[in-house]
Order: C-alpha cells, then sequence, then structure tokens
C-alpha cells in the first residue's frame, strides 16, 4: 500500500498539483479572512506544502530530505524553471519607465552602492548582537541578492548554504506579506527609493512594487540587477574587513 | 490598434534570450557569478532600448509572468521543507537575524535614495 502511494507520488504531476492546490486553499482562505496581510495565498501555500511533505514523511517513514526530494522536487522544479522567464519579464516594465531611469541612473547607483554598504554593517552588528556565529552571519550578510548569487557569495566567506537559502527565500517572504506595512510604519514613499529598497528582496519584492505603481516596479527591476553585481563586489570586502571566513 | 505577437513567437523571444543568457552566464568566473535570469533581464531590456524588439513582441507574456510570480515562488519556499532541521539548532536566532536584516536593507537604501534625491534636488536648484 505504502509502495504504491509512494510510486503514484512519483510523477511530476504530484509536486505540481500540490502547488497549485495549496495555493488555491491559500486565497481561498486570504479572502475569507477579508484580505488579512499575514495570511498572503503564497506563505499559506508554502505552510500547506511542508505540512503535506511532513505528513507523507510520517506515514511512509521516509525522512523529509527524501520524500522533498523525490516526490514534490520533480513537480516543484517545472515551475520553479518559469521563474527564469518571469525574472526576464521585469525588462518590460523597466523599459517603459525608462524616463525614470534616464533621469535618476546617477542617484539610483550611488543610493544602491552606499545603501548596501550601511546594511550590510547594520546586519553584521545585528548579528553579533543576537549572538550569531561568524558562520551564521556568513551565511546572512548576501542574502539581498538573487538565491544564484547569494549562495556562491556566503559559500566564500565560509557560510552554510542552506541557511543562505532560508534567509533568501525568507526575506521575500517576509517583504510580499508584510512590505506595505514597513512601508507605511517607517514613512516611506519616496517612489525611486521604494522600489530601489523592495529591489533588495528580489522577485518577490518586485512583485509587491508592482501592486504600487509603475515607478517603484521599474526601479525594483533595475535594483534586482544592481544588487546582484553589487553584492559580488562587496561581500569579497566586507568579509576581510571584518574577518569573516 | 497594433497587431499582437502570437504567443508562440513571444515565449519563443524569451527562451531564445534565456538560452543565450545561460551561455553569457557560464563565462564568469564562479567568484564572480552573474545569473542568467540576471543578464537576461539586461539583454531584453537593451534589445528594447535599441528597438530591436519591440514592446507589443513581449508584453503580454511579461504581464503575465509577472502576474503569476507570486505562484511560481512556492516551491521555492517548501524547498525549505528539509532545511528546518538546520533551523532546528539556532533557528530562532538565524530568522530574527533574517527579519532584522530585511528591515534594515528595506529602510536603509530606501532612505538614502530619498535622501540623495533631494539633495541632487537641491544642488540644481541652486544652480539656477
Amino acid at each position: 500500500m505504502k509502495e504504491e502511494l509512494i510510486n503514484l507520488l512519483k510523477d511530476p504531476l504530484f509536486g505540481i498539483c500540490l502547488t497549485l492546490i495549496a495555493y488555491l486553499i491559500g486565497m481561498w482562505i486570504y479572502k475569507k479572512s477579508s484580505n488579512f496581510f499575514i495570511l498572503q495565498p503564497v506563505l499559506i501555500a508554502i505552510v500547506i506544502g511542508i505540512l503535506v511533505l511532513s505528513l507523507i514523511s510520517m506515514y511512509t517513514s521516509h525522512h523529509v530530505e527524501w520524500v522533498y526530494k523525490s516526490l514534490y522536487k520533480p513537480g516543484g522544479d517545472m515551475i520553479f524553471w518559469f521563474l527564469l522567464p518571469a525574472t526576464l519579464s521585469f525588462a518590460v516594465p523597466l523599459y517603459k519607465r525608462n524616463d525614470i531611469i534616464k533621469k535618476y541612473w546617477w542617484e539610483i547607483l550611488l543610493s544602491l552602492f552606499i545603501g548596501m554598504i550601511i546594511s550590510l554593517f547594520g546586519m553584521y552588528y545585528i548579528g553579533k548582537m543576537l549572538g550569531i556565529d561568524d558562520t551564521g552571519i556568513a551565511s546572512i550578510l548576501p542574502h539581498a541578492a538573487t538565491l544564484a548569487v547569494a549562495i556562491p557569495n556566503a559559500e566564500a566567506i565560509n557560510g552554510n548554504p542552506s541557511i543562505t537559502a532560508v534567509a533568501c527565500i525568507l526575506n521575500g517572504i517576509i517583504v510580499y506579506a508584510i512590505g506595505t506595512q514597513l512601508l507605511k510604519l517607517f514613512k516611506l514613499k519616496n517612489p525611486v527609493g521604494v522600489g530601489l529598497g523592495l529591489g533588495t528582496s528580489g522577485t518577490m519584492g518586485s512583485a509587491k512594487a508592482a501592486e504600487i505603481g509603475s515607478i517603484e516596479l521599474a526601479t525594483s527591476s533595475i535594483s534586482i540587477v544592481i544588487i546582484s553585481i553589487l553584492i559580488d563586489f562587496l561581500i569579497p570586502f566586507f568579509a576581510k574587513l571584518m574577518n569573516l571566513g | 490598434m497594433k497587431k499582437e505577437t502570437p504567443i508562440i513567437i513571444q515565449l519563443s523571444i524569451f527562451v531564445s534570450i534565456l538560452f543565450v543568457s545561460n551561455i553569457i552566464s557560464s563565462f564568469f568566473p564562479s567568484s564572480f557569478p552573474v545569473p542568467t535570469p540576471v543578464i537576461g533581464l539586461i539583454l531584453l531590456y537593451l534589445l528594447l532600448t535599441t528597438k530591436i524588439i519591440k514592446v507589443e513582441q513581449v508584453e503580454k507574456v511579461g504581464d503575465f509572468f509577472i502576474g503569476i510570480l507570486a505562484f511560481l515562488f512556492i516551491p521555492s519556499g517548501i524547498q525549505l521543507a528539509p532545511s528546518l532541521d538546520v533551523l532546528s539548532h539556532d533557528g530562532v536566532k538565524i530568522i530574527g537575524m533574517t527579519i532584522f536584516s530585511t528591515i534594515i536593507l528595506l529602510v536603509v537604501i530606501t532612505t538614502t535614495a530619498s535622501i540623495i534625491i533631494r539633495l541632487k534636488q537641491k544642488i540644481s536648484s541652486n544652480n539656477k
């Protein structure tokens, strides 16, 4: 019985269906809660997905990692692949607001450069204050970049790539769930600035920016690109300065 | 009303750019990674600004992808299921630092940008 179930679930269709159904349930709960911000469909879908995988792991007495890799990943990867063309898509809103980019390109570069250096110091000292060891801090520091940039950078300064993945993904989820509330709380209004700030959470930040306005969406797209390159440049220097890795 | 480019052609443009970006990405050293989608974003932007590709040739598919972006992110989140073990040891601290870092990045970069933009406006209005 268990074997049959596992063989059935090994088809990529399982991962795709689980993702879709979890998302639909998420949308339904979000609507029922009259759009309570913390109950974002994506957040609920992720929790449901992890719960289902844990249940399967308990029932089949396989480790969760095995359940994830052999049952969910085949289908999950198919959906995940579409993030590549989706990231490309941000070139379109960027091009549509080329007026903003042309007007502010110098301010954008300077702000991201200075802002990123200040943030690295801030993140480092928060980590120290929380009593996190150097490995933990090194893993989290590069998380403003996309996963594909953050992980090798973290590894280069002796970080733990699994922690980096958690930080990167969590960063995106946090901003998508409470980004609007954070902007309100800190009274952040400048549209060019808001876009640049949201871009530090990668594509999820840009998805949030898309809900706010076209200037925010355009500057968040450019922020993703520049932050990725900045992290490549700044992380090795910063690590040397702080004797990390 | 401009004629809309068929979806299959729009998709082909996206996939061709990704293919080229993947090749370019492989030339970067592992110590300085520039991922495929980031190169693709730059390439598509350059192709649009140089008018080699027209907006209406990629707009519909682009809007569609941006619209379902949050959904596409779910597998990345579920990917955390096996990593929950990593968190059991120092988890609360790691999550705490990530939350603070996220807020620091958002607030610091947004504020820096608003200050720099305001300064620049002041300087250019003083020069007039």
